[in-house]
């Protein structure tokens, strides 16, 4: 018997008795929609708490020292080319890094000296990505554009103690005025660069920790070094006394603006938690000493998959009810059609035929309450994510933080789901069609013996 | 075409611990050749229904061999016997045993679907079977809406559809009126004439039977008789006061 056949045998006996059938497939895609809506608040918790609370750089950055020395004996610095062959890594949302300017460069805002204690180069689009956070201001967007450390204004006495803090952000949008010092014919010069503060960093996630730097893009470290003629504006130790020829001399020993920078600090982010491991094995591969504190998160992980796994369990319990209904109602329609049965086998009907006509109508059953189930979850799960919200803020008066999200279904889920319940509709319809087909001929023909 | 050899058949029946061996058939030896109409006739109990379930597999005998076509079937399994049937076998049963839920069309058609045969030549075979058989019209009709004529020939055509070699059919004219009932016999003499099928047919009404090229009686689970059909009914009238029951004549009595 052909497959099409089948298939109308199935739906002429599914017609016969229609609200019997709709009970069955409601029965089916309520406990189908309870696995997914329960496990997807499994999944959202994690998503969300790991995401957004230890999601953030700490956990997705991995740390980069240096080339591994036994595969890279020449030189285990980080140059332009690594950084792009990081950049190309599957998963890495960004790279980053520190470049150190070679000069302080004295910088002054409406005459007043800032008191920083480094200027860094870095990427900002990269830093974007990577979530570089911001107390005030906004990340540069255009050229001549930089950030100021949260703690610039603070000065440390002669013991380390700082001073009170002043509030950086009153800086914001001034122009800052960088002068930077180059040589010419043996003659310390000053330059000035003029910017405007576009943003001031975060506070310090650590107290004793100040960020006192001064942060600027790529193309200001192009104006410095196009003033000094040297990589990173750096400026060579001068000896009192020094003639201009020593000084040309010293100046030529520097490497030249433009050429292979070599970078530090650099930080690969990883696009999601789940990634750091994958990304950590890549860069051990390829040989870039590394280091990730996701390495350490596994036990949360591990705890959430033995979450969700109880989620999914307790959800498969509701399935299995639901296939109650389902042999049931497979027991009754094989009850019902034992007369229609025992024709067809009297004729010549296999009963590996008739087995397959009544499993496959079990397995219809099965994938309409999966389909049914899923859409529905799909409807509670959006529902619950705009909803609780509100509701948490109306009557709890507490506000849910931004992307938190109650409920998450990922496709897979949804696709163990739908196995599950096409699984158990198949089980629970395995021992009807098997006694449709040990029905007796002559019983169902009501015929003497 | 159809051997039986030493075929005996017994019931268990009763509870466990308790079982009660009732013989049914003993030592049936029985031949039907190709392109015979064999009728069986005896009286009620008497094992010709038995003997049928045997030749159509639906029940296996205790003791002795059944051949058909000369191939042993005794101990086919249900899947195999299953095949065989639908290779070798239309089935003509007494009260019709159409499918209610399917159309005239979808009887006749069922055992080309259960062969597997799909498409235009399912379509072909089927209407032109049925405008053989006097009932391209009501293909659309269920059997709650024919006659009884009407189903009946339904059930014929759909005992025929795979043109197989031998149809058993068990008190074929049983719910039929005697205008219906010459109507089939008439096809089913045609048909053997035309197309040499076997017909083994279960009855106990004289009309049916003499149609028979042989009959076959049958009495407390012995063959008592094997002739044609003229010389049985003349052992009946013999036997009739013996057996006090006319039931040749009677006609309404059924098995």
């Amino acid at each position: 018997m052909k497959l099409g056949d089948q298939f109308r045998f199935v739906r002429q006996n599914m017609k016969k008795n229609k609200t019997r059938l709709f009970m069955t497939v409601l029965a089916t895609a309520m406990g189908c929609a309870f696995l997914i809506v329960l496990a997807s608040v499994g999944f959202g918790l994690q998503q969300s708490i790991v995401d957004n609370i230890v999601g953030d750089r700490l956990v997705t950055g991995i740390d980069i020292y240096s080339k591994d020395p036994s595969k890279f004996k020449e030189d285990t610095n980080l140059y332009d080319a690594d950084i792009k062959d990081l950049q190309a890594i599957p998963n890495v949302k960004a790279v980053t890094y520190r470049n150190f300017i070679g000069q302080w460069m004295e910088p002054t805002i409406d005459g007043e000296p800032v008191t920083g204690d480094r200027t860094f180069q870095v990427d900002f689009q990269a830093e974007e990505r990577a979530g570089f956070s911001l107390s005030a201001g906004r990340m540069p967007q255009k050229n001549n554009e930089v950030i100021l450390g949260y703690n610039i204004r603070q000065q440390r006495d002669d013991q380390g103690v700082p001073s009170e803090y002043k509030d950086a952000s009153e800086w914001l949008n001034k122009t800052i005025v960088l002068n930077v010092g180059y040589y010419e014919n043996g003659v310390l010069k000053k330059k000035p660069i003029e910017a405007v503060v576009a943003g001031i960093s975060a506070k310090p996630t650590k107290e004793w920790k100040m960020d006192q730097a001064l942060y600027v893009g790529v193309d200001l470290l192009g104006q410095v070094e196009s003033i000094t003629g040297t990589q990173r504006g750096e400026l060579p130790y001068v000896e009192e006394g020094s003639t201009p020829e020593q000084i040309e001399e010293l100046l030529k020993q520097l490497p030249a603006p433009g050429g292979d920078r070599n970078y530090i600090e650099v930080q690969v982010i990883a696009g999601h938690a789940n990634d750091v491991k994958g990304i950590s094995e890549v860069l051990r591969e390829k040989g870039y000493f590394n280091h990730s504190i996701a390495d350490e998160l596994k036990q949360v992980n591990l705890m959430f998959l033995i979450m969700k796994i109880g989620l999914i369990f307790v959800g498969t319990i509701a399935v299995i009810i639901a296939s109650i209904g389902i042999f049931n109602t497979m027991t009754m329609a094989v009850t019902e059609r034992a007369q229609d049965i025992g024709i067809m086998k009297a004729i010549g009907a296999h009963p590996s035929v008739i087995r397959k006509i009544f499993l496959l109508e079990s397995a219809l059953i099965g994938i309409m309450g999966a389909v049914i189930g899923t859409i529905v979850s799909y409807g509670i799960s959006f529902a619950v994510n705009a909803g609780l919200p509100v509701l948490i803020q109306t009557f709890m008066e507490e506000k849910v933080p931004d992307g938190f999200l109650f409920s998450v279904i990922p496709p897979y889920l949804t696709a163990l789901a739908c196995a599950i319940a096409l699984g158990v509709a198949m089980l629970s319809g395995y021992r009807p069609a098997l006694r449709a087909t040990r029905i007796d001929v002559l019983r169902a023909l009501r015929r003497d013996v | 075409m159809i051997e039986l050899a030493n075929v005996s058949h017994q019931f268990i029946i009763g509870k466990k611990g308790k079982e009660r061996v009732v013989p049914v058939l003993h030592d049936i030896d029985l031949k039907v050749a190709k392109g015979e109409i064999v009728a069986i006739v005896g009286r009620s109990g008497s094992g010709k229904s038995t003997l049928l379930n045997l030749m159509s597999g639906y029940i296996r005998p205790s003791a002795g061999e059944i051949k058909i076509g000369g191939r042993d079937v005794t101990k086919l399994s249900e899947g195999e016997w299953a095949d065989f049937r639908l290779a070798n076998y239309g089935f003509i049963f007494q009260s019709f045993q159409l499918i209610g839920s399917m159309t005239a069309y979808e009887n006749v058609e069922l055992p080309l679907v259960l062969k597997g045969i799909t498409g235009a030549e399912r379509k072909q075979r089927v209407m032109r079977l049925m405008e053989q058989i006097g009932i391209a019209e009501y293909g659309g009709h269920y059997p709650s809406e024919l006659s009884g004529g009407q189903q009946q020939r339904v059930s014929v055509a759909r005992s025929l559809i795979l043109e197989p070699p031998i149809v058993l059919a068990d008190e074929p004219s049983g719910s039929l009126d005697s205008e219906n009932e010459k109507t089939l016999l008439t096809m089913i003499q045609q048909l053997n004439h035309e197309m040499g099928i076997t017909f083994v047919i279960i009855t106990h009404d004289e009309q049916v039977a003499s149609i028979a090229h042989r009959a076959i009686r049958l009495q407390d689970g012995k063959l008592v008789h094997q002739s044609d059909y003229r010389q049985v009914a003349a052992h009946d009238e013999q036997h009739r006061s013996v057996a006090g029951v006319d039931y040749i004549r009677q006609g309404g009595e059924r098995e």
